[in-house]
């Protein structure tokens, strides 16, 4: 398993090379240098000085060739630089917004999960009878509305309305429980419908396989059948589905943050597309890869451990 | 057995709750004399050199006083007062001859700032302690605004006027930083009075007193900048304002604390006729700030921030498109929800201007001869300034009559701009038009429907409304508009390169003197200078210059008026309306007047921290019974189910196989129906 990681990490590097590139060349054909210092520069008129100063400070004055050379050298090595927009050193920020933004991201992932699959598990069980119609209409209900109502709709109701939480802000440590508190609930009723629903059908598939009959066949409770082999079973295509929710889950939270004003990084690559700081942009974009990647690898990992069939060579 | 566990778990969830309360803030925090304020984003630099939007101003303005600074209570006209300056400047006309042997007639300042101000303490100075503040603090100020790898943006209002700034200027990037210690020939110190600096002018420029009101002119501790670099700008200010900065967490909160090495500065003991009345001049003569601290909660979502402020988490608030329906009834009152809330509206013009700006040089819309006046008469009387004020800004603000805003010395309320009068038939537009050579908007020698070119940037919806608006109004008079969109840094450069026929601009004061705004009609500002529409009116230009140099008075508001009748026969613009801010704050936060140029208004801010304290305990208590009810229905609703099921699971005790195939037909069909 180990050579397979090792092999996997290996076959990433042309990736990011191919990102760093893409991001290079998407940049230089949507902005010119000019228009960025003219951005960036606090003036309402820069002249022509000032944008030339403004682009020799942050290095666009040089070659192509050369520019190139430095994006993609510092990227490989996590040198990202400072931004463009405020002079502030990248990995800072980093530094400072991953801890939120990854504490609320988990947490809405991992519980956001469990639920599903607990509801997936008690509709099968209950299927056929009226909680599971119910059940059915409720997700297609929960479904059919936009992540941006749940947020709004939501923050107004809990945080304003029945005040169960902070509407926004955010204290480090044990404290922080609080603040996230809200945001959570929101972010993993908001995907609940759709994952439940899905999940159901996984479950229901395997329900009808001839080793459940088998068991059911040698006396084995529902419940058992349902926990003990159906689950194991449907873990597969669960796996499968939640990874690819994993870039919903980072743009899924800069909505969150942004409104629970939670200081975390969601807006951060957003905010620097918008005031066109290139800096930032391909720091952002790059480690979107990696984590991307990454994910990809944990899925691997993850079909290893449920199932004894597969085996990562 | 499930249900008792998802009982347990929703009896969890109740208690975590019941343990928790909803107030954003640290505890203890807000029951103590704090300020809570709220920025919509991260400030991008608070270097005084550099900063130059108003919201970074609001928290910078606190960290970094200068020589002079506005009377918090006066109007009409707005005051100067010393601040760190310790007397008015010395103005005395200085005469050199330059290096082409001509003699110029200048000015020199002097200035002299008071003794035993400080620094606030930082590690940067010797044992922590503040370092005394002397001339040189100032000079270096000035030093960095002239530093092209500053990117002050003031520097243009100073490099051609003080001597030798050009030359000093481009010597950085030969010097780098190392030219700090040459000295800056138009701003230099006394030998013998280390408080005392000196500034040289080419030409007379009382203006100078309001740029030393601003930031850009604050003393600046260049151990601090050396030290710190970049994050002087951001994470490290170091200052000697009222107030310092004790903490900064991006996304998150500014936290200012009152400084303990400020200068000793007071509560103004006179104000304006009424100001006794509403209660300012409570704290008269207390020493500032009033409120130890102040926190900036960052809330980039508008929602967010009045949602804070409906629970008394914030003091004020803004009104916009979130909560305008909500906070204003009709005739622009306040609703009774917000009155009950002891909320207070406040009402202010802006010292800003939005117009239309013609490009003088373009052969169809530009020029000097009556007929090309007319047809710029003729369009500008078409324009409806209430249909902007009504579309964009609820109805709320002024119709600009000039270019001078209300507040600025110059404007005059009764003044009525005749090519103003808008009259919804268009009688006198039509017939200036016709007269200029368009008769209903065809060309009288080819017959062919006048086109027009509208640059503009609007790519949101609310341009795009701009544009329909412009359009339509122009369009009334039979000519034909046609808009050209592109992105914003392309249209700049278009506007620099006098490539456009008509924009539409904005413009808000740097300082409260008529100079700064009709500086932008001034023929040599023109592009890429201030002068977007090139307008050069040599009459214009020579009372321009006269008027620059004069003091506040009947003559200086004669020569204005002589100025304003030349640019409102010529029509290089069309004035449309000045804004009118509305403001939202809590009786709890005392002293409340707003100020259209000074950023530094919250030092004179008090709060009745009793009285926050209360109300925000009596409207933040939680209401569980939504969620005891939801859960009970859960629970209710599933007891009947769980019997089902039971029932099913016993059947199959009983008889092995039937129960067997009806599960099969179930999930059969459940499948189908989930594909």
């Amino acid at each position: 398993m180990l050579r397979y990681v090792l092999r996997r990490i290996l076959y990433a590097v042309p990736i990011l090379v191919g990102v760093a590139l893409l991001t290079f060349v998407l940049f230089y054909a949507s902005a010119s240098p000019q228009s960025l210092a003219r951005r960036n520069l606090s003036t309402r008129n820069p002249t022509q000085e000032q944008i030339q100063q403004w682009l020799k400070d942050h290095g666009y004055d040089k070659p192509l060739s050369v520019q190139f050379k430095n994006h993609v050298t510092g990227l490989l090595v996590f040198r990202f630089g400072k931004s463009d927009a405020t002079g502030e050193p990248i990995w800072n920020r980093i530094k400072q917004g991953a801890g939120p933004s990854g504490l609320v991201a988990s947490l809405v992932f991992l519980t956001g999960l469990t639920a599903a699959i607990s509801f997936a598990v008690a509709v099968a069980y209950f299927r056929g009878t009226y909680v599971d119609y119910f059940g059915t209409f409720l997700c297609v209900l929960l479904m059919s509305i936009v992540f941006i109502v749940y947020v709004i709709g939501l923050q107004y109701l809990l945080g304003k309305i029945l005040k169960y939480g902070p509407i926004a802000g955010f204290q480090t440590g044990i404290a922080a429980w609080k603040f996230v508190l809200l945001p959570v609930v929101i972010g993993v009723l908001a995907g609940l419908g759709s994952e439940t629903r899905l999940f159901r059908t996984f479950l229901l598939d395997e329900i009808n396989q001839d080793y459940v009959r088998t068991a059911r066949a040698k006396g084995v409770g529902e419940r058992a059948v349902l926990l003990r082999h159906v689950l194991k079973n449907a873990l597969i295509p669960i796996i499968t589905s939640t990874v690819a929710a994993i870039p919903a889950l980072i743009l899924g939270s800069l909505v969150l943050e942004n409104f629970f004003g939670i200081p975390g990084l969601g807006s951060y690559l957003i905010d620097a597309i918008n005031s066109q700081d290139f800096a930032v942009v391909r720091a952002m974009v790059y480690l979107g890869s990696i984590l991307y990647i990454v994910g990809l690898i944990l899925t691997d990992i993850a079909y290893a451990l449920v199932d004894p069939r597969v085996r990562l060579e | 057995m499930r249900n008792v566990s998802f009982i347990a778990t929703l009896a969890v969830f109740a208690l975590t709750l019941a343990g928790c309360n909803n107030n954003p803030y640290p505890a203890g925090e807000s029951t103590s004399n704090v300020l809570y304020r709220t920025l919509s984003d991260d400030p991008k630099s608070l270097d005084p050199s550099v900063t130059y939007t108003v919201d970074e101003a609001q928290v910078t303005d606190l960290i970094y006083p200068s020589y002079f600074q506005y009377h918090y209570l006066k109007r009409d006209p707005f005051v100067l007062q010393l601040n760190l300056g310790a007397k008015e400047p010395v103005r005395e006309p200085y005469v050199f001859t330059d290096k082409h042997g001509k003699t110029v007639k200048g000015e020199r300042y002097t200035f002299t700032i008071k003794q035993g101000l400080r620094f606030q303490d930082d590690p940067v100075f010797p044992g922590g302690k503040g370092r005394a503040i002397t001339a040189n603090d100032f000079i270096y100020s000035f030093k960095r605004i002239a530093d092209p790898g500053v990117h002050s943006p003031v520097a243009s209002f100073f490099e051609d006027k003080v001597v030798g700034w050009k030359e000093y200027a481009a010597e950085f990037e030969k010097k780098g930083k190392a030219h700090y210690d040459a000295s800056l020939p138009g701003v230099q110190a006394d030998p013998r009075d280390p408080y005392t600096f000196r500034v040289l002018l080419n030409q007379p420029y009382p203006q100078l007193r309001f740029l030393m009101a601003m930031h850009f002119t604050t003393p600046i501790p260049r151990e601090a900048v050396e030290k710190y670099g970049e994050q002087f700008a951001l994470q490290h200010p170091v200052g000697s304002g009222p107030y310092l900065m004790s903490e900064y967490r991006p996304k998150q909160r500014i936290v200012l604390i009152a400084n303990p090495n400020r200068h000793p500065e007071f509560y103004p003991t006179e104000g304006q006729p009424g100001d006794r009345e509403a209660g300012l001049l409570r704290d008269a003569g207390k020493q500032l700030p009033l409120a130890q601290k102040v926190v900036f909660n960052i809330n980039k979502e508008a929602v967010t921030s009045w949602n804070l402020f409906q629970q008394g988490y914030l003091d004020a608030a803004g009104v916009g498109n979130t909560n305008y329906q909500q906070v204003i009834a009709k005739a622009g009152m306040l609703t009774e929800e917000m009155k009950r809330k002891g909320v207070q509206l406040k009402r202010d013009v802006q010292a800003n201007i939005y117009y239309i700006a013609f490009n003088m040089k373009d052969p169809v819309v530009g020029g000097y001869t009556p007929e090309k006046r007319k047809l710029r008469q003729a369009i500008s009387l078409a324009i409806d300034s209430q249909a902007f004020i009504d579309l964009f800004s609820q109805g709320i603000g002024r119709q600009a009559e000039s270019i001078i805003p209300p507040g600025v010395f110059g404007y005059e309320p009764e003044y009525k701009n005749p090519y103003r009068r808008y009259d919804p038939d268009l009688t006198r537009a039509k017939q200036l038009l016709a007269e200029a050579g368009y008769p209903n908007g065809a060309d009288k020698k080819t017959g062919q429907r006048l086109i027009l070119n509208f640059d503009n940037s609007a790519t949101t919806p609310a341009g795009r409304q701009l544009v329909g608006l412009v359009t339509k109004q122009i369009e009334r008079l039979g000519v034909k508009v046609e808009s050209r969109s592109t992105r914003s840094n392309v249209f700049q450069d278009k506007v620099n390169k006098g490539q456009f026929q008509f924009i539409r601009y904005g413009w808000f004061a740097d300082y409260p003197d008529p100079e700064n705004f009709v500086f932008l009609l001034y023929g040599p500002n023109k592009r890429p200078g201030p002068n977007a529409s090139g307008y050069d009116n040599p009459e214009y230009n020579k009372l321009f210059v006269k008027m620059r140099a004069l003091e506040d008075g009947p003559e200086r508001l004669a020569v204005l008026r002589q100025m304003r009748a030349i640019a409102v026969e010529d029509v290089p613009w069309v004035y449309i309306n000045h804004d009118e801010d509305l403001s939202l704050h809590y009786d709890w936060l005392l002293n409340v007047k707003s100020h259209p140029i000074a950023n530094d208004t919250t030092k004179y801010r008090a709060v009745d921290v009793e009285k926050r304290a209360q109300m925000q305990r009596a409207w933040n208590r939680p209401n569980y019974l939504p969620l005891i009810a939801i859960a009970g229905l859960l629970v209710v609703g599933a007891i009947p189910a769980v019997s089902v099921v039971r029932q099913r699971q016993n059947r199959r005790v009983r008889r092995a196989d039937a129960p067997e195939a009806a599960a099969a037909a179930d999930s059969n069909n459940n499948g189908k129906a989930s594909h």
